[in-house]
């Protein structure tokens, strides 16, 4: 949707920030609804819930129970016309309530957690309960048949993540917002649900500080792999009844590599450390960063930049510093000579970990 | 997007032909419907027309679906009916002559829901029941409208529970008890005379009739009004009984005018209210077919009457 995107680029002034893309797009949103709402009064009953309760439209002849008229006793074109816009405009309301749902989806679940048929369950979910529940309405008995048809079909399928629960299970709020006319209720839960949730991807809410790193995490692993003591060991026909010539290979390729960075065997470690940093000026970080280092660090190197959208980007670092400098000593200088253009910095040291871990290789 | 363009247009153009229809507006073919069914009715009435399909009807208008539960009915002073459901504080305007509702307006946000049982008419003002005896009062209101009302808490739904009301010309609101709380009444037709003018603090007398008087030949063990109306030409009390699909008259003196079984046979009578110009107007509850609201002559043609004597009372006076 080129329009959508043009649209949306210039509302927030070509930010790729996706909070300000969101606000962008509901400040378009709510201009539309204002819109409608004044060319369209009757639009209005959608979104505050009276759709549902609000009789027809007055005046209304009633059909004559004595001498029938056949024109009053079925639905009349008008009708016809009112429930086709009523039934569209629901539809449309539900999509343009889901489409920033199924992106901030996008945005704040990459992989391995993203999965195209929840996006796409995201879209088509809350159409069909919007459709279903405007059938059934207030009818018990069409609600205890869609119960028994329900009851019928099984389904059987497992999200991979509780987080994509969450996302269903809004989807069929909403569905329900929207076909009990109640649009409103579904914009302020889906806007409300984006936001928060945009916020909590940002600053890694919850993220718990004692979690071991990753390099802790493997260092155990790791270590019993390469032992060579019986106790220890991981044995050879196990990792043969694990590993494929291919991935095999491809272990040795990267454990070679690995030796490169590390240095000759009976030597120390050339690289003890890794260094990571968030920031939102990468390029300026990084030179500020790698000056501190010159000074600090016997030697490093630069590993890997990861770029972010919507939060800092991360610049990773290995090296060994200088027997002098401690850890503090090494943060403390970074933090003073980068000052703002660093988020967050942190030193992950190869001791600290054999330490935690009480793995000796 | 050749696909996107397609559609706005689509929905554009819909948008638009429904915002073009002007709301409330009537076509000629409507109009002339409408004309077609007063003259018909006028017929009826004045015995020219012989036409009338299945019994004494004049004419029968089936509801909206939103007035399913159709459950009071009432005339105004220029002769439309008020009508609204059970569960929803929304009044129905409905000019009976043509079969057509003129307009709605809401009590309170719109949103008010209750047990709404009855309503009734007095002057400008309107008395809408809850089955606990709870009155809400207001005006009528402009189409669309919501209009502000009080609430009159009677403090009688410990005693019975209502299905009906009427305001006699005195201005005094009639509640006729359809299932009585107190074991010694149980027997008898109890309706409470609540006076506007002496405030929530006072204890209505009552009006008693035994159902031996009012049963007489009918047949009926029991009776339960589900609604009640003054005739405004004799201001004798006319209520009808769901149950015991039934009509009675009586005077405001206790005295049975009328006892008798309904006009026609009526699935579930919840409403009754009677036009100046002798229209009996029996609302019925749709449960299997469509609600609907049937005009009769009135009054009906003579029943089974049974006279009885007056027993009126004062709570205090039976402590």
């Amino acid at each position: 949707m080129p329009f959508f995107r043009r649209f949306i680029d210039l509302m927030s002034l070509g930010s790729e920030r996706p909070i300000l893309r969101l606000v962008a797009y509901y400040l378009g949103v709510g201009v539309i609804i204002i819109g409608l709402a004044y060319f369209y009064p009757e639009s209005e009953k959608l979104l505050l819930g009276r759709g549902a309760a609000t009789p027809a439209q007055t005046p209304l002849i009633l059909e004559d129970g004595l001498t029938p008229a056949p024109a009053a006793t079925t639905l009349s074109a008008g009708s016809l016309l009112e429930l086709t816009v009523t039934t569209t405009l629901v539809l449309l309301g539900t999509m343009v309530l889901m489409l920033p749902v199924s992106w901030v989806y996008m945005s704040a679940r990459h992989v391995p957690g993203h999965a195209q048929a929840v996006v796409q369950t995201l879209i088509i979910l809350p159409l069909v309960v919007a459709g279903i529940v405007l059938i059934v309405r207030d009818s018990l008995s069409l609600a205890f048949s869609l119960a028994g048809v329900v009851a019928a079909v099984r389904f059987r399928t497992n999200l991979r993540d509780t987080r994509d629960v969450v996302f269903i299970f809004l989807s069929i709020a909403v569905g329900f917002a929207a076909g009990v006319q109640t649009l409103a209720v579904g914009a302020v839960l889906t806007i409300v649900f984006n936001f928060v949730l945009l916020l909590t991807w940002r600053y890694d809410y919850g993220r718990n500080v004692l979690t071991p790193t990753a390099a802790s995490q493997w260092a155990g692993p790791l270590a019993s792999l390469a032992s060579q003591d019986d106790h220890d060991s991981v044995p050879d026909r196990d990792l043969v009844l694990t590993l494929s010539p291919k991935s095999a290979d491809a272990l040795a390729d990267r454990f070679e590599r690995v030796s490169d960075v590390l240095g000759k065997r009976g030597k120390k470690p050339r690289y003890t450390a890794v260094l990571s940093v968030q920031t939102n000026e990468v390029a300026e970080a990084q030179e500020l960063v790698e000056k501190v280092l010159d000074d600090k660090a016997k030697r490093w190197k630069l590993d890997e930049v990861v770029t972010n959208t919507g939060k800092p980007s991360e610049v990773y670092y290995i090296l060994r510093p200088r027997k002098s400098v401690t850890r503090d000593e090494l943060l403390t200088a970074i933090r003073d000579i980068a000052g703002e253009k660093v988020e967050h910095v942190d030193l992950e040291s190869r001791d600290a970990i054999e330490e935690e871990v009480g793995v000796s290789v | 997007m050749k696909l996107f363009r397609t559609i706005a247009i689509l929905v554009a153009a819909i948008t638009l032909t429904s915002a073009c229809k002007q709301r409330g507006e009537v076509t000629e073919a409507e109009a002339q419907e409408l004309a077609t069914r007063e003259k018909r009715l006028a017929d009826r009435i004045a015995g020219f027309a012989v036409d009338t399909v299945g019994g004494p009807a004049l004419a029968r208008w089936v509801l909206p679906a939103e007035l399913k539960e159709i459950s009071g009915l009432a005339v105004t002073a220029d002769g439309n009916l008020l009508a609204h459901n059970d569960e929803q504080g929304r009044v129905f305007v409905i000019d009976p002559k043509r079969g057509l509702v003129t307009k709605q307006f809401m009590v309170g946000g719109g949103d008010l829901r209750g047990d709404f049982e009855a309503i009734a008419v007095s002057g400008a003002d309107i008395f809408m029941l809850v089955s606990n005896g709870t009155i809400y009062r207001f005006r009528e209101g402009m189409d669309g409208e919501a209009v502000r009302y009080t609430t009159i808490d009677t403090k009688l739904g410990h005693e019975c529970e209502f299905e009906g009301i009427a305001v006699d010309r005195g201005g005094v609101v009639l509640l006729p008890c359809k299932n009585v709380g107190r074991k010694a009444l149980r027997d008898q037709l109890v309706i409470y005379r609540w006076e506007l003018k002496r405030g929530a603090s006072q204890r209505p007398s009552m009006l008693m009739i035994p159902h031996s008087q009012l049963i007489g030949p009918t047949g009926w063990k029991t009776l339960h009004p589900s609604d009640m109306a003054i005739d405004p030409a004799t201001g004798n009390y006319v209520i009808i009984a769901s149950l015991e699909k039934g009509l009675i008259e009586i005077t405001p003196g206790g005295s049975v005018v009328r006892s008798g079984p309904l006009p026609e046979a009526s699935e579930q009578a919840e409403g009754v209210a009677i036009t100046k110009d002798g229209i009996l107007a029996i609302s019925d509850e749709g449960n299997r077919a469509p609600a609907t609201i049937t005009l009769y002559r009135w009054p009906l043609a003579p029943a089974a009457v049974s006279t009885g004597a007056l027993s009126t009372t004062n709570p205090e006076d039976s402590r």
